[in-house]
């Protein structure tokens, strides 16, 4: 038997987690489907569909995500304010250009059940456009939730002798004129 | 719990009802019901053929029946129902064989209001290695307090 009071031992197996997850560099739709496990609870081996269980989610670098395919130009945000005339569509790049953390959100706010629990659920996530966060949350952070994908490397972060070494197929001769 | 929830109890029995002999909640039940509306013919026929054998295999609930002009004269009345000490129910439009499979219902209902049951998980042997809680199987340094994970 545990050293530890009955009560304690509920307080720590209710008790919420704040986890933390970087955004740079990834797919908002996988960024939302980790995120809205835990903010459900559903990695925890006491989820119960009635259980208020739901972790933090801090989401750091939403500035930063990366839509593949043409999706910055194509995908269209649609809303209407409720009056004549008031359907609004904007496309992403538009919609981030105006809140970067607001692609992150509206995808997470999706791919949550849409029951009464979705508006609590998104009280629990916490959106940064950049890697800073207030000391208040960082101080609560448990563990960082591994990237969904790799982060691609740029040619200017290699280092000269990482190019040089680079393997190459062909050598071009020395009268090769580049176009 | 958020409290937006639904009301909830345990499964009791009213009073440890059965522990030592079983008490019928249902103690009354009255039958009101026109002599001519068409929508009480079947509360009609329960009292011409049903209701006798209804009484005697429950000996424990008394039994009214009357003609009236229903529930709620100011309406045109005729409306045929069942009163109970708890609750009611409207028997328009029911068949004599619908009746006497609520009246059955109704008496052997505790008389509880109908909500959700909350389930009792319970056991005898809890764990011995403790409860689940958020640090059970993750790794004793984590790595959000100091530098930040790599890129992969």
């Amino acid at each position: 038997m545990a050293s530890y009071s009955r009560a304690a031992q509920q307080w720590a197996t209710f008790g919420r987690a704040w986890y933390l997850l970087d955004a740079k560099m990834q797919p908002p739709g996988k960024i939302a489907a980790a995120t809205v496990i835990r903010l459900e609870g559903r990695h925890k081996p006491i989820y119960h569909a009635l259980n208020d269980c739901g972790d933090h989610v801090v989401i750091i670098n939403t500035r930063h995500i990366a839509f593949s395919g043409n999706k910055w130009e194509q995908k269209v945000y649609s809303s209407h304010t409720g009056y004549p005339g008031g359907f609004k569509q904007v496309t992403a790049t538009q919609l981030h250009l105006k809140d970067p953390t607001a692609i992150v959100k509206l995808a997470v706010y999706r791919m949550l059940p849409k029951n009464l629990q979705r508006r609590t659920l998104m009280q629990r996530l916490h959106l940064f456009p950049e890697d800073v966060i207030p000391e208040d949350i960082e101080k609560n952070l448990l563990q960082e939730i591994p990237q969904p994908r790799a982060v691609p490397k740029r040619l200017d972060e290699y280092t000269p002798e990482e190019i040089a070494a680079f393997p190459k197929v062909w050598t071009p001769p020395k009268d090769f004129r580049r176009k | 719990m958020t409290g937006r929830g639904s009301p909830s109890r345990f499964l009791t029995a009213v009073l440890h009802n059965g522990v030592g002999r079983y008490v019928r909640q249902l103690q009354r039940l009255q039958l009101l019901f026109s002599p001519t509306a068409a929508d009480a013919r079947g509360a009609r026929q329960f009292v011409e053929e049903a209701a006798q054998d209804f009484a005697r295999q429950h000996p424990d609930v008394v039994l009214y029946y009357c003609e009236c002009w229903g529930l709620w004269e100011g309406d045109g009345g005729g409306l045929p129902a069942l009163a109970l000490l708890w609750d009611g129910g409207l028997i328009a439009s029911k068949t004599s064989e619908e009746i006497v499979q609520l009246a059955t219902k109704l008496a052997n209902q505790s008389g509880l209001d109908i909500i959700r049951i909350r389930k009792p998980f319970h056991t005898d042997n809890p764990s011995v290695q403790g409860q689940w809680h958020p640090l059970t199987n993750k790794p004793s340094i984590l790595t959000v307090q100091g530098p930040r994970l790599q890129p992969q």
